[in-house]
């Protein structure tokens, strides 16, 4: 949870003022179909499940994201190889060159 | 009668004298505990002349079942280009190390194999038969597996530990430049890290009690000086799975920092009582837990949030799915969390 307070803190730096966090899938997807959002940072793997209905509720309703994980692979998740990912841990610069290229 | 039967006859006659020359040599292949097939080299297919007791426990198949039938008929995938050449390699005689090939048994199911095939040549040093032994490599694929699994969720953890390493310098480093505030504040947070780590690690990562979570948190802040009398645990054996019990650890070392720097344990008469009980009355069991300071020094709201009490209000609470309050009371800080009682509750 210390990661969560960092990566807010660092978007705040970066000009991100409305950032809202979900610790689950299910109030990931909850949180994803109740309001509208520029982006999305989402991890691989929340709470022990893979976050695939995320990134299903996600792409449906066409919010830019971009996938965070421990892993080392090429492949991320089936269908989302086309997502850009960044790697734990991750620099604040390429935190903001991703958030910068996903909503150019 | 085929001319193909006729065969068949002939080359299983021709292991029934085998048999009866060879005595003990042939129990042994029927009897051993290795599955192994015999095949007639000199037919189209490689038709399989012997099968042990072994081979057909392994695949599935009774003797008439397997008797005359090609050499791969058991490939679980006939037409992999692959396989087959790995399977001629091995027939060829230029394989020593024998061929994994995924096999298919009667019932459909699947297994990888070890294939190992010699030649049996008569005294012109052709080749008559094929001896094939096979080996089952299930055991040895599922242990893989598992093994690549437990690295990937090491490599997980460890990739989490130490983004939460560089979270706590990062908090470090930006409040203040003072080197002294900066190293104590990355040594207090990185040893409650750690303290928890090793609390998960006696139960082998399984969960953790909520009495054992406060106890270490407060451990380095109480006992060294006598403070042990002046705090009181209490409440109901509770359960935490792992990730909520290093948020758990983190979140009352905070809570313990705060009391020594400004609250019950910085004057020589505050104490603590942290008491907890389950509230069952809900659609839902939920936790109530309070931290309550007494008798320290004079209680002021502070200017503005500090990180502690962002990581116990906000990362907390985030992390339970609850919710967690400070209240900066006259008489004493009350923490209060209220969160779902986690599942693992030893008497839920």
């Amino acid at each position: 949870m210390l990661i969560l307070l960092m990566i807010e803190a660092m978007l705040a730096d970066l000009g991100f003022e409305s950032v809202t966090a979900a610790a689950s899938v299910d109030q990931a997807v909850a949180v994803v179909q109740g309001q509208v959002f520029d982006a999305a940072i989402l991890d691989v793997n929340l709470r022990g499940s893979n976050s695939r209905p995320v990134a299903d509720a996600l792409a449906l309703r066409g919010v830019p994201f971009f996938f965070s994980t421990g892993n080392h692979g090429e492949h991320v998740m089936d269908g989302y190889d086309d997502r850009a990912v960044l790697r734990k841990p991750f620099k604040q610069d390429g935190l903001g060159a991703i958030l910068t290229s996903l909503l150019r | 009668m085929t001319g193909k039967a006729d065969k068949q006859r002939d080359a299983e006659a021709e292991v029934q004298s085998f048999k009866e020359k060879l005595g003990p040599f042939v129990v042994a292949a029927e009897t051993t505990r290795m599955a192994m097939v015999f095949s007639d080299a000199k037919q189209a297919g490689n038709p399989i002349i012997f099968a042990n007791d072994s081979f057909l426990s392994l695949t599935g198949y009774s003797r008439q079942e397997v008797l005359g039938r090609s050499f791969n008929f058991l490939m679980a995938h006939g037409a992999d280009t692959d396989a087959l050449a790995l399977i001629e390699a091995e027939l060829s005689g230029h394989s020593d190390k024998g061929s994994e090939i995924l096999y298919r048994r009667k019932d459909g199911s699947e297994f990888w194999a070890a294939i190992f095939v010699s030649p049996v040549r008569d005294e012109n040093g052709n080749v008559v038969q094929y001896f094939a032994s096979f080996v089952d490599l299930t055991k040895h694929k599922d242990e893989q597996a598992q093994s690549r699994m437990l690295i990937d969720e090491l490599n997980h953890r460890v990739k989490n530990t130490l983004a939460t390493v560089q979270s706590i310098v990062w908090q470090a480093l930006r409040t203040t430049s003072d080197r002294d505030v900066i190293r104590n504040s990355i040594e207090s947070r990185l040893f409650a890290l750690s303290r928890a780590h090793d609390l998960l690690t006696r139960e082998n990562w399984e969960s953790a009690s909520l009495f054992d979570m406060v106890n270490d948190a407060l451990e380095p802040f109480g006992v060294s000086d006598g403070r042990a009398e002046r705090i009181v645990i209490r409440g109901e054996n509770v359960r935490f799975p792992p990730q909520a019990a290093l948020s758990l650890g983190v979140a009352f070392n905070e809570l313990a920092t705060n009391a020594v720097k400004y609250g019950a344990f910085s004057n020589e008469t505050g104490s603590i009582l942290i008491e907890w009980k389950i509230d069952r009355t809900g659609d839902g069991d939920r936790l109530i837990l309070h931290w309550q300071e007494k008798d320290g020094p004079p209680v002021t709201l502070p200017s503005r949030t500090g990180f502690g009490s962002q990581v116990i209000e906000r990362g907390l609470a985030h992390e339970l799915q609850g919710t967690v309050r400070l209240d900066y009371r006259s008489a004493g800080l009350v923490c209060t969390m209220d969160i779902p009682a986690p599942g693992t509750a030893s008497n839920g």
